[in-house]
């Protein structure tokens, strides 16, 4: 059992990365026709990993339901919103409008996902200047040039501010080109050289935590 | 008698002077640019050949360069399926531009698999745009130069595309990753057999003060590990820093909440934490749903979280691995309950966010440093010293990069070019 | 507790009255300021004005309902400006909760500016996989999707006619609101097959997208609703990224007004503190 759940994994793992590793500098067709025949696969199971994300979801509300623990009945209106839209989107085929008229499964996509998304990430706007209220306060000279550049960014960056002061629009360009690229670029080759040495790890079988299960 | 002798011999010098001088203005006017006819020769030493590091249907066509190079003169390449020579006249025209453009210089070669000199002209036939170019199959092909009326052929060459085993182009790529795989597994060997030296973080003592606080105000404590699976290096140390902070919940008997966004990461976070109540000698303290899952929905997780914080009111935040546009929503949440906030990712879209809101974040590789230090697994620290090694060879490149750079710009040479390609185009 | 103490613990609600407030009265009075326009998105622009009629463009629209606000205009913009030249588009998405608005988008301007489906544009859709989908497309698109969104098999459509991979796609624009996005469209496409792209994002991500803008990676780059205003000012055609750009000035100035404020009852107190202390 053992083998199956271990070892087996970790041969495939290897097996796989080397090859797909080695595929990069192959520009031979037949290794062309192997990336093509395996990422179909991928697209798959990343179908199938719906099905999975749904079935989850719906075995931890089934239990809590069940149980009646505490905040059981908005399990239940998350079952009955899942199993209604399941319901009206096979009914409908999938389709949010038919020749133009907005058909159930639309009504529920426009008038409920969309107002509800909307609204989660329209928080943010809120949010943003409550944080910036309490936070951006200059108690360090790191914090106050912090500060300037988050002032002459804000400032460049709309009609108004340019108007008013013409500059900082040319200044927000030099921030976010030169001094914001060369962080970000610094940054970038950290967590690159990271999840390069993690990706080796993995494929030689160093890195086993993705398998679930705690040490060895 | 002697008089008409006289004019005679003038007349003869005249003459031969008056013929000595047609005679140089000739020889200068087939000289002179300015008004001499140029002569067109055909393109010189025409080179065709199967295009390196392809996957075949396309050939290169390489010629040198002439004297009548410029915008007035034109190049066409000539096309016809076959092994047998072609009228080269009858040629099918696949392409035409001006004389002066089309260089081996312009074209992306790096030098270990450049075929020819840079001022030598290179024309790149592919299949598409009335042609095909099927691999196995001979093709003749030619390159005519065009100058007003004036048409001059080469004699076609024959050649055949194929598809190629190795891209040679990507070599400093793979050589540079080979490198990196290597310096990455001598580390870790090297952390197996002694000691490595790792700073202690800073946010460590952060994470050991919010445990504090929430353990004597009584309150629970609330630990995210981020919106990836567990493929991921920021959720693996988030995991790693989870057996800590469980470890040290375990010993004051603080309750621990860890909703998550991926079954696979509930499961080890699970193993995780059982394993952290049994090193504090608590096993019984430790509850099964302690890790529960959500749903792996970005908003609707955040959703839930938020209620979370308002109802149970947890007196410290972790907020450990990679977040979207989630991150200023948890946070904020979180301040408004007054709890304390200890943050660690890598996404640096979401830095500022967490700078801003959080009393502590640790940024980036902060936080794969802090699970090696904590968890002082040897391939955790020997990964990090490997890491650690490749940017400072990143920052030798990018030093020595920089002043070859402007040394070759100031003194217009290419030998410079033989290092900076090395380091170009690696991905 | 002083003023200035009182002021600095002021309750988070004001401060979310004052934001609504200067949201909202722009959006009922617009001001209309002119808007200068960056190299970023002029290099998005340029490179659709420069592709001959015919030329195929390739738009992913990948996000979902929640970047809606900033990343629709961008859309809406860009389709017109594709149509306008005459170009033959192909959309798709690879979020799949971005399906529906991204099918609305394409229809609602396709119908304005007069075009065919099937024969001047094609919505694809969405496909599972992500970054796989990519691979696929550009290995081969009709095996990646063989019927559009609306079921008709790819194959045969005038409008894909000689386009038998990512190849052959003459520019590619990804509006990405996370991942994956723009920094996939580049690693799994433009890397490997060879086309120009673009990009367009929201607002918080541009930052990040910089590095691959100034390293040519991508030639231009659309970021949040500013970049999405300076699209419709480019194409002459007023939209709500315009109309939102007054709100977007009174939202950044009231943040700046309230920093600027914090910082002065900070000091007044740290030196009241101070003065008490010693």
């Amino acid at each position: 059992m053992i083998f199956l759940r271990r070892q087996v994994p970790l041969l495939i793992t290897l097996i796989t990365g080397i090859v797909f590793a080695a595929q990069y500098y192959v520009p031979h067709p037949a290794s062309e026709q192997m990336l093509t025949s395996v990422t179909k696969w991928l697209q798959i199971i990343g179908g199938f990993a719906l099905v999975l994300g749904v079935s989850s979801l719906f075995h931890v509300h089934a239990v809590k339901i069940r149980r009646k623990e505490a905040g059981w009945g908005y399990s239940f209106v998350l079952y009955v919103g899942m199993l209604g839209t399941i319901a009206v989107g096979f009914w409908t085929n999938g389709k949010e409008a038919i020749d133009g008229t907005m058909t159930a499964f639309g009504w529920i996509y426009n008038f409920m996902m969309v107002p509800l998304q909307g609204t989660m990430f329209a928080i943010l706007a809120f949010f943003i200047a409550s944080a910036a209220y309490r936070s951006f306060r200059a108690r360090s000279r790191e914090a106050a040039v912090l500060l300037i550049a988050a002032v002459i960014v804000m400032m460049g960056r709309v009609p108004l501010g340019e108007y008013l002061i013409p500059i900082s629009g040319d200044l927000s360009q030099w921030i976010l080109n030169v001094l914001n690229a060369s962080v970000r670029r610094a940054i970038l080759i950290g967590v690159s050289l990271g999840t390069v040495a993690l990706s080796i790890k993995i494929i030689f079988g160093k890195e086993r935590s993705y398998l679930g299960g705690g040490k060895e | 008698m002697k008089r008409e002798t006289l004019d005679v011999k003038r007349k003869n010098a005249r003459s031969a002077r008056g013929t000595s001088l047609l005679v140089a203005g000739i020889l200068y006017l087939s000289v002179s640019p300015a008004f001499a006819q140029t002569a067109l020769a055909p393109p010189q030493d025409v080179r065709v050949f199967d295009t390196p590091s392809d996957g075949g249907g396309s050939l290169t066509v390489i010629w040198s360069p002439a004297s009548y190079d410029s915008a007035a003169a034109k190049y066409q390449i000539l096309f016809s399926e076959g092994t047998t020579a072609p009228d080269p006249a009858a040629m099918k025209v696949v392409a035409e531009f001006p004389a002066n453009q089309r260089y081996v210089r312009e074209s992306k070669w790096p030098w270990w698999t450049r075929p020819a000199t840079g001022e030598q002209h290179q024309f790149t036939l592919k299949s598409g745009k009335g042609i095909e170019l099927k691999n196995g199959n001979s093709y003749s092909i030619t390159v005519a130069a065009v100058l007003n009326d004036d048409r001059v052929i080469a004699a076609p060459v024959q050649a055949m595309p194929e598809p190629n085993w190795i891209n040679w182009n990507q070599m400093n790529n793979l050589i540079l990753a080979l490198l990196f795989g290597g310096i990455v597994f001598y580390a870790i060997g090297t952390a197996r057999k002694r000691e490595i030296f790792l700073r202690r973080i800073p946010g460590l003592d952060a994470v050991d003060e919010a445990i504090g606080r929430a353990t004597e105000l009584g309150k629970p404590i609330l630990y995210l590990t981020g919106a990836h699976d567990m493929s991921d290096p920021s959720t693996i140390a988030a995991a790693v820093i989870l057996g800590r902070v469980a470890k040290r919940t375990a010993a004051y008997e603080t309750d621990l909440l860890v909703p998550h966004r991926d079954p696979i990461t509930m499961a080890v976070c699970q193993e995780i934490t059982k394993q952290a109540y049994l090193e504090a000698g608590k096993p019984d303290l430790y509850k099964d749903d302690s890790n529960f899952f959500i749903t792996s929905d970005q908003f609707s997780y955040t959703a839930a979280v938020d209620g979370i914080m308002l109802r149970k009111k947890p007196a410290a935040n972790f907020f450990m691995g990679h977040y979207f546009a989630e991150a200023l929503l948890l946070t904020e949440t979180g301040a408004s309950t007054g709890a304390i906030q200890i943050a660690g990712t890598d996404s640096d879209h979401q830095l500022p966010f967490f700078v801003t809101t959080c009393d502590y974040t640790l940024i980036g590789e902060e936080l794969y440093a802090a699970s090696a230090y904590l968890s002082r697994e040897p391939v955790q620290v020997g990964t990090l010293r490997g890491q650690d090694i490749g940017k400072a060879l990143i920052l030798c490149v990018l030093g020595v990069g920089t002043i070859l750079a402007t040394l070759g710009v100031m003194l217009d040479a290419q030998w410079p070019k033989l290092f900076l390609d090395f380091f170009r185009d690696v991905k | 507790m002083t003023f200035a103490e009182r002021m600095l613990k002021i309750d988070r609600r004001i401060i979310f009255l004052v934001i609504g407030i200067c949201t909202l009265l722009p959006l009922l009075y617009p001001v209309g300021l002119p808007i200068r326009i960056s190299q970023e998105v002029r290099g998005v622009y340029d490179h659709i004005e420069s592709l001959p009629e015919g030329s195929v463009f390739l738009l992913s629209l990948d996000f979902d309902p929640a970047s809606k606000p900033e990343l629709q205009p961008q859309s809406i913009s860009l389709l017109r400006h594709a149509f306008r030249k005459n170009l033959r588009v192909i959309a798709m998405t690879l979020w799949v909760s971005g399906t529906g608005l991204a099918d609305q988008i394409v229809t609602q301007v396709a119908r304005e500016m007069g075009k065919e489906s099937g024969k001047d544009y094609v919505f694809l859709g969405w496909s599972p996989g992500g970054t796989a989908v990519i691979i696929n497309m550009g290995q081969d698109l009709y095996g990646a999707f063989p019927a559009d969104y609306n079921g008709k098999p790819t194959k045969g459509l005038s409008v894909l006619q000689g386009v038998a991979s990512l190849r052959d796609v003459n520019y590619a624009v990804s509006l990405g609101a996370g991942n994956p996005g723009v920094e996939a469209w580049y690693v799994f496409g433009k890397d490997k097959y060879k086309f120009e792209l673009g990009g367009g994002c929201t607002g918080v991500m541009a930052p990040g997208l910089y590095p691959l803008l100034r390293s040519g990676q991508i030639n231009g780059l659309i970021g949040g609703l500013r970049g999405a205003a300076e699209y419709e000012t480019l194409m002459d055609q007023k939209g709500r990224a315009i109309a939102g750009m007054d709100a977007q000035s009174a939202t950044h100035l009231a943040i700046i007004v309230l920093v600027i404020m914090c910082n002065l009852f900070y000091f007044s107190s740290r030196n009241r503190a101070r003065q008490q202390g010693g």
